[in-house]
């Protein structure tokens, strides 16, 4: 088995465009899923009575559908309803924001829910408004806790970017895929995209793990 | 803008067998997975140095890698460097199976992990060997620990079977994207499949909740 390197320098800037597309597709999505998720918890612990069955339903639903059937939906079926066509990079964010904001939700509430509930009634006791005790005592605890499954989802993202190759997202997935087709070089290209993967990953998941356990004090009370 | 929601009942067999194809990929990858995440965990936490380090290369470097692109690897080098023919499906399996291995031995590792020191130490003082003390003391418990992880693994890997569809396995994922290019129907066929996945998927992902709060561990 020959392996000939020679199509990834010759190809470098096709792949490292490929590169780029994934890193600012996985950093924009986690930026509005992590935004999002935060809206659709606090709705979900703090909301309207009649609203918490409807963000249960949408949390649940993105627990049970493939990403990949969500970003293909988002891509092809939502332009024929709302008769707006998108490019495929913002389906894609679209997508990804709509999936993993449920994630996201999920990781909030499990971290809200464990601050006990004595802080809350202490805060009741000062005089503190509901929206101060989120903000100023709940909060402020509940998110380093979320760190570690932040870290995760973190990684999570990253991978699922290369799942929007199928709805034609120029990213690293799909750049692979074109140059293993035109150079009939497979095995050079898609082992290249592992390691590069590999590389991107596996920093963010150690990186994560040795912030939180800086910060981790902050979180215990 | 008119739909036809015909098109989904006229297909209704091959939706059904490719349904059927989902089902039996999630059970056989993790029949696989199951037995070789514990080898692999148990390589990883007693095994001789270089057979450590190894299991561990292996483990991170699958939990780190997308499986999309797992499966594209395995369907091109797979057959170049065993000097097999596989179909799609074997290879679709293949690659499902090395991903889920990863993450089980990782769950076990984890639950192993999980038990304190003085268990392993207690079990020695009353006379048993580690492997008696492994068997009747660690396993049974790190077991509690481990289901429920494997629970949501499970769910997990249902939904990514999916991914198989881009080497052409006729799963759920992949024929109702065929029916939808010779029918047209692209609103229909995509929203069937969303809604197939979501009859399947709902009650797993509440199943997995409720094993979760039924097996939480109090200490």
């Amino acid at each position: 088995m020959d392996f000939d390197l020679s199509v990834i320098t010759e190809h470098w800037r096709f792949l490292a465009s490929g590169i780029g597309i994934t890193l600012v597709l996985s950093a924009v999505s986690g930026a509005t899923s992590i935004a999002v998720g935060f809206v659709v918890a606090l709705l979900r612990l703090y909301g309207p009575r009649w609203l918490r069955p409807i963000v249960v339903l949408y949390i649940d639903s993105m627990r049970a559908i493939p990403v990949l059937v969500v970003l293909v939906w988002t891509f092809f079926a939502l332009p024929i309803l709302t008769g707006l066509t998108m490019p495929p990079f913002f389906s894609a964010l679209i997508g990804l924001t709509v999936h993993l904001a449920a994630y996201v939700a999920e990781i909030v509430r499990a971290g809200v829910e464990s601050v006990r509930p004595g802080q809350t009634r202490a805060s009741l006791a000062l005089g503190m408004s509901r929206a101060q005790i989120v903000r100023r005592i709940i909060l402020p605890q509940a998110i380093v806790r979320m760190l570690p499954a932040f870290g995760s989802l973190l990684s999570i993202t990253i991978k699922d970017t290369a799942i929007a190759s199928v709805i034609a997202v120029p990213e690293l997935m799909r750049q692979s895929e074109t140059l293993a087709g035109q150079s009939f070089q497979p095995i050079e290209v898609y082992t290249f995209a592992m390691l590069v993967y590999f590389v991107i990953l596996f920093p963010v998941t150690r990186g994560v793990d040795m912030f939180y356990r800086r910060v981790a004090h902050l979180g215990r009370s | 803008m008119s739909f036809d929601w015909s098109v989904v009942w006229q297909h209704r067999e091959a939706l059904l067998a490719a349904t059927g194809m989902t089902i039996a990929l999630t059970v056989a990858t993790m029949a696989i997975a199951l037995p070789c995440g514990l080898i692999v965990a148990a390589l990883r936490l007693y095994g001789w140095a270089p057979v450590r380090a190894a299991a561990t290369a292996y483990v991170e470097l699958f939990r780190n890698l997308p499986l999309i692109l797992v499966v594209y690897w395995a369907f091109y080098v797979l057959p170049i460097s065993t000097g097999l023919g596989l179909s799609p499906l074997a290879t679709g399996l293949a690659a499902l199976a090395l991903n889920v291995t990863a993450y089980n031995a990782e769950t076990f590792r984890a639950g192993i992990n999980s038990l304190r020191r003085g268990q392993t130490e207690a079990a020695m003082a009353l006379g048993m060997s580690r492997t008696q003390a492994l068997r009747r003391v660690l396993v049974p418990q790190a077991l509690r620990r481990v289901l429920p992880v494997l629970a949501s693994t499970w769910v997990s890997l249902f939904k990514d079977t999916s991914l198989v569809s881009v080497i052409a396995v006729s799963e759920l994922a992949y024929v109702s994207m065929q029916i939808r290019s010779q029918s047209y129907r692209v609103l229909e066929m995509l929203t069937a499949m969303a809604a197939i996945y979501w009859l399947l998927g709902y009650p797993q992902a509440k199943l997995v909740d409720w094993i979760q709060r039924r097996f939480a561990v109090t200490e």
